[in-house]
């Protein structure tokens, strides 16, 4: 009987997403060999006493006071003691973002001075309540899967404690994972023993950590005591780092795009040395900010193309490595929601989600990260569904393919009323701001343009959006470590 | 003596596919068979009678095309074509993974640069979008981005590209409506080109004609097809499909109906002159359910695009492609999200001619404000693009080791050497808060406009380089094509 002929189509091998490559297998060796000579040549200035005499213990060269040089073969030591794989789980305990292989995962941006408010039509002071503001509208946006913090709580009561605060604005507003910035290593000593709260014990937090902490570098090669102190407490503690190492292209860095690539990855090979030193196996996650910069201010450029192709470039660099990372993506430098940041937005968002990057943040950041905006997630929500359709590929199946069906309506025919579109139309990106509605039906509504539209569409989400509440009993006692926090001295 | 690396394999460029060897041979068979077993509707009589010639199957309008007619068609086109501009200065290669950039054809409305009021296409828009093309340097080729309303109706296509080639050295990519002014057009570009031998030498213009979905040709189309093809001038012969509407809903399916409606122009053109120059392609996107309306800003349009483009390098056919579009009504930020996410999908994918960049309103209305915006984004596309250089100058591990831990590179000769090859964005506002304030608090849409008003007030274009008997004969063209189409409007009424 026909319908029991065994039919099979052999040797078939497809695309299961889009494939996007910048660099072949023979020029990451090239960039990774380059950094372990920088690393053995010139080395690193490690300014901290105790993480001296780690390396002082290993087979690196210690020299100058504060000069390390480390072998290649510390370096790999240390790579093959790195986790294959770890994850980030949510409020509630839920696996939610895994640190693995070309797994993408989208978060907001962090530590903005301002928020830029788009009804208002201007820039202020970041208050904590804009960043339980934001943490909200995180948890309600569909492609955003972790939070950062909004901005800095300028409103804490002592200048050196806005990070629990902002902590405890993002874990009552939103549930997805977090990744936390610190003021210093007491800073995130709270922030964990509120996690650990949260989570039910240490060795809970350590198996399914609720956070990662972000650390940024901003001088290559040089590695202030504070910025150690962070990461030797996190390395003890189980709580995934991503060691973001910044520079400005021919400024901290050189002008040519393989160099930056070069010193970032001798850069963060460096923290995992000393992260291997201290507690062999913790998981960490490479990334930074490589772009041009400013000279004179010192900031770095968000939105420049150079940083887009460096970043999927590292993340190709990291992943061959079989390591994490991370970049920022859907960031700009304009001062508003414009048809700059969206441009910027677009195109950072698009190469590091392709490169396959785990950890994206940044998203909704304006003014090099200076000032963030709620307009700015909500697009970016948006700009991230679209690339992840696009990421998607194309199904190549005797279904999708329809030759019968185009046989059956034949040429000149149409197929809107047909069974097969309805089953597959839903399959398409759904726009939520975007417009596409005719001349008439637009000019009905107001002329609205995409900016005017995304001052209701937030309201909406603040209206429509209740966040799970957290347990009061937790507030409570996580308040008590803050209050701790508040108290002290400057 | 260092020593000396080998076996090396480099990426000169990014890669990104779509598709695997097995998907693109499928999709390659679904549309063989489609033509051998579907078959298409040709409105032409002529182009059936070849066709029987050579063994199609003729049911009335319908022709079956046997899969050795596709692939025969397939083993004559040619690899390369080469289409020079009329003062001789500037060469475009039409060959796999060469990548161009510019507007689209025909929209009945159209932007004014001054009151950005949505308004008629007038004559004057056609040279003042050839000449804004002219000057922006990620543009590579010309088409109107509207239909001119203020001449004679059946003679828009010929006054629109008579306006255009004298402002522009960038390869036209024209329409027309009937064979007659396809004719026109060409007479024009041989004026241009000085003489028929120059232009058969070289061509100056490529010729755009539309197949419909799904899997008809109608009689100018075809028509138009067959003209161009006897007289070599290089055409694409694409399709519009609208994904759920006139072509299944799956992309998979949306890829064989387009395929295979600009492969049976591929097949009549290599019939009639094996070697001619036949681009494929199209606009590749989906109904939107909501507002049934075109979806020229969608993200399928993005993937279906870059999918096709691998079909076409597949089969060895150059690729019409679309980017830089939107559904916004205005210059906003869905018009900049729409055109990024467009603009970099189809730069990736190598397409040839990827077009439509400044289409506003789904195709309803052009705009050169969007083209100006779009320019900017394919600059940075480009940076991304290209790649990484991975050398040892480059990767600068003595440079690193010299200026040491955080050290300072602003003046090191590496740095300077290298510095110039960032890119300089003109639109991208990189600015302090303060300065920024300062100087008017523009958004890159103020700045887009500016440009623009700029462009079109300042930049000449070559028109002056125009010599004085093509002008002459221009002119006699459009004279006699008047009188023509008087005549048949004159017969007509009868």
């Amino acid at each position: 009987m026909l319908e029991k002929t065994m039919l099979i189509k052999m040797n078939q091998q497809a695309y299961g997403t889009t494939m996007f490559q910048i660099l072949t297998e023979d020029q990451i060796e090239q960039i990774y060999y380059a950094a372990l000579d920088v690393l053995e040549v010139s080395g690193a200035r490690m300014l901290h006493t105790e993480a001296l005499k780690l390396f002082e213990k290993s087979d690196a060269v210690v020299s100058d006071n504060d000069r390390v040089r480390v072998p290649t073969s510390l370096v790999e030591q240390a790579l093959q003691s790195c986790p294959s794989k770890a994850a980030l789980s949510d409020r509630n305990g839920k696996r939610s973002i895994k640190l693995q292989k070309n797994e993408v995962a989208f978060g907001c941006g962090a530590d903005a001075t301002f928020v830029y408010d788009l009804k208002a039509g201007e820039r202020r002071k970041c208050t904590f309540a804009d960043v339980e503001t934001a943490a909200k509208i995180v948890d309600s946006l569909p492609n955003f899967d972790f939070c950062m913090s909004f901005g800095v709580v300028s409103d804490a009561r002592n200048p050196k404690s806005h990070d629990r605060h902002q902590f405890m604005a993002m874990v009552k507003n939103c549930t997805k994972p977090l990744m936390v910035t610190s003021v210093d290593a007491e800073g995130l000593k709270d922030q964990w023993q509120m996690a650990c709260l949260v989570r039910g014990g240490e060795k809970e937090f350590r198996l399914n950590p609720l956070f990662a902490t972000y650390i940024p570098s901003d001088t290559p090669l040089v590695y202030p005591k504070e910025m150690v102190d962070r990461l030797l407490f996190a390395t003890e503690k189980g709580i995934p780092v991503v060691y973001s190492s910044c520079c400005g292209m021919g400024v901290t860095a050189p002008a040519t795009i393989a160099g930056v690539l070069v010193q970032t990855l001798a850069d963060s090979l460096v923290a995992l040395v000393l992260s291997h030193l201290q507690k062999p196996g913790m998981p960490l996650v490479l990334g930074g900010i490589q772009t041009l910069m400013d000279e004179n201010r010192k900031s770095f450029y968000f939105g420049s193309p150079e940083l887009h192709l460096t970043s999927a470039a590292i993340a190709e660099v990291y992943k061959w490595l079989e390591l994490s990372s991370s970049a920022p993506g859907g960031c700009s430098d304009s001062k508003m929601v414009d048809e700059q940041a969206a441009s910027e937005s677009v195109m950072s968002v698009y190469n590091s989600f392709m490169a396959g990057t785990n950890l994206i943040h940044h998203a909704g950041s304006l003014e090099g990260g200076l000032t963030a905006s709620l307009a700015g997630l909500v697009m970016c929500n948006e700009v991230i569904a679209m690339v992840k359709q696009i990421g998607k590929g194309i199904e190549v199946t005797d279904e999708s393919l329809a030759l019968d069906l185009l046989k059956e309506i034949g040429p000149g025919g149409e197929f809107l009323s047909h069974d097969h579109t309805f089953d597959h139309f839903r399959d398409w990106f759904q726009p939520t701001v975007i417009d596409r509605s005719n001349w008439e039906t637009w000019t009905n509504a107001g002329s609205k343009t995409y900016q005017d539209r995304l001052v209701p569409e937030i309201e909406r989400l603040l209206e429509a959006y209740q966040p799970e509440p957290l347990d009061e009993k937790l507030i409570q006692e996580m308040k008590k470590i803050i209050s701790l926090a508040d108290k002290k001295e400057v | 003596m260092m020593s000396t690396r080998t076996n090396q394999t480099i990426n000169q460029t990014a890669q990104f596919r779509i598709l695997s060897p097995d998907q693109k041979q499928r999709i390659f068979e679904g549309m063989i068979e489609t033509l051998r077993d579907t078959g298409v509707h040709l409105h032409h009589e002529e182009a059936r009678a070849l066709l029987k010639e050579h063994g199609a199957l003729i049911d009335d309008i319908t022709v079956r095309i046997p899969q050795n007619l596709v692939l025969d068609a397939l083993a004559t086109v040619p690899p390369v074509t080469i289409v020079q501009s009329w003062d001789g200065t500037r060469k475009t290669r039409i060959e796999k993974n060469q990548v161009l950039f510019g507007p689209g054809p025909t929209p009945p409305n159209y932007t004014d640069p001054d009151t950005l009021e949505r308004r008629k296409y007038v004559k004057n828009d056609a040279s003042v979008v050839a000449r804004v093309c002219e000057a922006l340097p990620n543009i590579g080729f010309v088409q109107s981005l509207g239909t001119i309303s203020d001449v004679t109706v059946s003679l828009a296509d010929v006054y629109e590209f008579a306006e255009m080639i004298q402002n522009t050295t960038k390869p036209i990519l024209s329409w027309s409506y009937t064979r007659d002014t396809c004719s026109d057009i060409h007479q024009i570009a041989v004026a241009m080109a000085g003489s028929e031998e120059a232009f058969k030498r070289c061509p100056n213009y490529v010729f755009y004609g539309e197949p419909i979905s799904p899997l008809l040709s109608d009689f100018h189309a075809m028509d138009k097809l067959i003209y161009n093809a006897k007289h070599g001038i290089p055409q694409v012969y694409t399709p519009c499909c609208i994904g759920g509407a006139t072509v299944p809903a799956t992309h998979a399916g949306q890829l064989v109906c387009a395929f295979s409606e600009s492969m049976l122009g591929v097949v009549v053109a290599q019939l009639l002159n094996p070697g001619t120059c036949v681009i494929m392609g199209g606009v590749q996107s989906i109904m939107d359910m909501q507002y049934s309306v075109y979806a020229y800003g969608s993200p399928e349009l993005s993937l279906m695009s870059a999918a096709l483009t691998e079909m076409a390098q597949y089969a060895g056919l150059p690729m019409f492609s679309t980017a830089g579009c939107t559904d916004t009504k205005t210059l906003d930020v869905q018009g900049a999200i729409e055109a990024a996410t467009s603009v970099h999908s189809a730069m990736l994918s190598g397409a040839n001619f990827i077009h439509d960049v400044g289409y506003f309103e789904s195709g309803m209305t052009g705009s050169v404000l969007q083209l100006v915006m779009a320019d900017e984004q394919i600059g940075m596309s480009h940076v991304v693009a290209k790649g990484i250089d991975v050398n040892e100058e480059t990767l600068a591990v003595e440079e690193i080791c010299q200026v040491g831990p955080g050290g300072n590179y602003s003046d090191r000769d590496h740095t300077r050497k290298h510095a110039g090859a960032l890119w300089e964005p003109t639109l991208m506002d990189r600015q302090r808060y303060e300065d920024w304030a300062d100087q008017g608090q523009t958004t890159m849409r103020d700045r887009v406009i500016a440009k623009a008003r700029d462009i079109i007030a300042n930049f000449e274009g070559p028109i002056s380089k125009v010599p004085p008997e093509a002008k002459k004969k221009i002119e006699d063209i459009l004279k006699a094509a008047e009188e023509r189409e008087a005549k048949k409007a004159a017969a007509e009424k009868k």
